[in-house]
């Protein structure tokens, strides 16, 4: 009697396992099956930003000329990229990188965004309360206005800079068309960290099933 | 959405270009050209005159510089270098293929979809039967 109970208990142990081993599983291909449907989508998105960036190109061809929006023009002197991306490869329980968008930095880019950072930094340690304590706020949230500006000066600075390769005066078609290309850039960010999540949940999902055959 | 702004850290990358003129363009308009002291670029502009070897030699040649994070490459020039794109597999730098002007994106033709299509398969439905 003792005995046929122990094995019930043995069998409804190991039901409950299975049950656990098929749920864990069926998340796995669900993660899978989600991360590729948003692959697909934004690779679709992506399309579609390319191809209303392809038509400003056309467009401001069309207007400025051919001869003034071509690869001859191109800056070929030692200059880096104002655009790029930052990896983070230490990523917990990932084998797989993480990037992120590192748009129009230049070196008085750098000095502006780490003083933004510092005065953020500020707002989680808060100071000791002090005469003027109301001053020091408005000096602070002023600051800051002003530090933004003063990025977004320079970015669009930056911007004009690219933009000024082809001539000092451009059509406004191919400003557009560099905000559609901007536009892509962040779509590809996306594609490529979605890329990523992919490849880990097909891998978990492929692991499984490996070890299912055996 | 264009007017986001980043803090920089010491492990920037580049992004890496092998295209048509266009798309080139347009992403150097973004600010993703680099030039570098021996005036080598990032970016392969590919034409009707470009030969498969230069396509090849620029996709090694970018695949195993460090200071790049991703390429891109448009989906037909990948299938002109197919072997090469679909034997490579490390994960830095990532390969997107993107579309072009004149030859949409085809699902079918994704490397990274290739990878996992074989789910799908019916011989893998039909494994997975118990």
């Amino acid at each position: 009697m003792e005995v046929a109970d122990h094995k019930t208990q043995s069998l409804e142990n190991g039901q409950a396992a299975e049950e656990e081993v098929d749920e864990i599983e069926n998340d796995n291909v669900l993660q899978f099956m989600d991360s590729m449907d948003a692959y697909l989508t934004l690779v679709h998105s992506l399309s579609s930003t390319l191809r209303q960036g392809w038509l400003d190109l056309a467009s401001a061809r069309h207007s400025m000329g051919a001869y003034r929006l071509n690869t001859a023009l191109l800056d070929h002197t030692s200059h880096p990229a104002a655009t790029s991306l930052l990896v983070d490869e230490g990523k917990v329980d990932s084998v797989e990188p993480h990037f992120t968008l590192c748009k129009w930095r230049s070196s008085g880019n750098e000095k502006l965004l780490l003083g933004e950072e510092q005065s953020s930094h500020d707002k989680s340690h808060p100071q000791l309360r002090h005469r003027g304590a109301t001053l020091l706020s408005e000096e602070k949230t002023s600051f800051e206005n002003k530090a933004s500006c003063e990025i977004d000066d320079q970015v669009q600075k930056e911007r004009s800079k690219s933009l000024s390769v082809f001539g000092t005066l451009v059509s406004p078609k191919l400003r557009a068309a560099q905000l559609s290309f901007e536009t892509a850039l962040e779509t590809l960010v996306e594609i490529a960290n979605t890329r990523s999540e992919m490849l880990r949940a097909f891998d978990k999902v492929n692991q499984k099933s490996g070890g299912s055959k055996d | 959405m264009a007017n986001r702004n980043q803090i920089p850290t010491s492990n920037s990358a580049l992004i890496a270009m092998i295209a048509d003129e266009d798309t080139v363009v347009g992403f150097l308009l973004a600010g993703v050209g680099n030039v570098d002291l021996r005036r080598k670029t990032n970016y392969l502009i590919v034409d009707s005159k470009t030969t498969v070897k230069q396509v090849e030699d620029a996709f090694k040649e970018f695949t195993t510089r460090e200071d790049i994070a991703v390429i891109l490459i448009s989906q037909y020039v990948a299938n002109m270098i197919r072997f090469l794109v679909d034997s490579y597999s490390k994960p830095v730098p990532a390969i997107l293929e993107i579309p072009s002007k004149d030859h949409p994106y085809d699902p079918a033709h994704d490397s990274i979809l290739s990878r996992v299509k074989y789910l799908f398969s019916a011989e893998s439905v039909a494994s997975g039967r118990r």
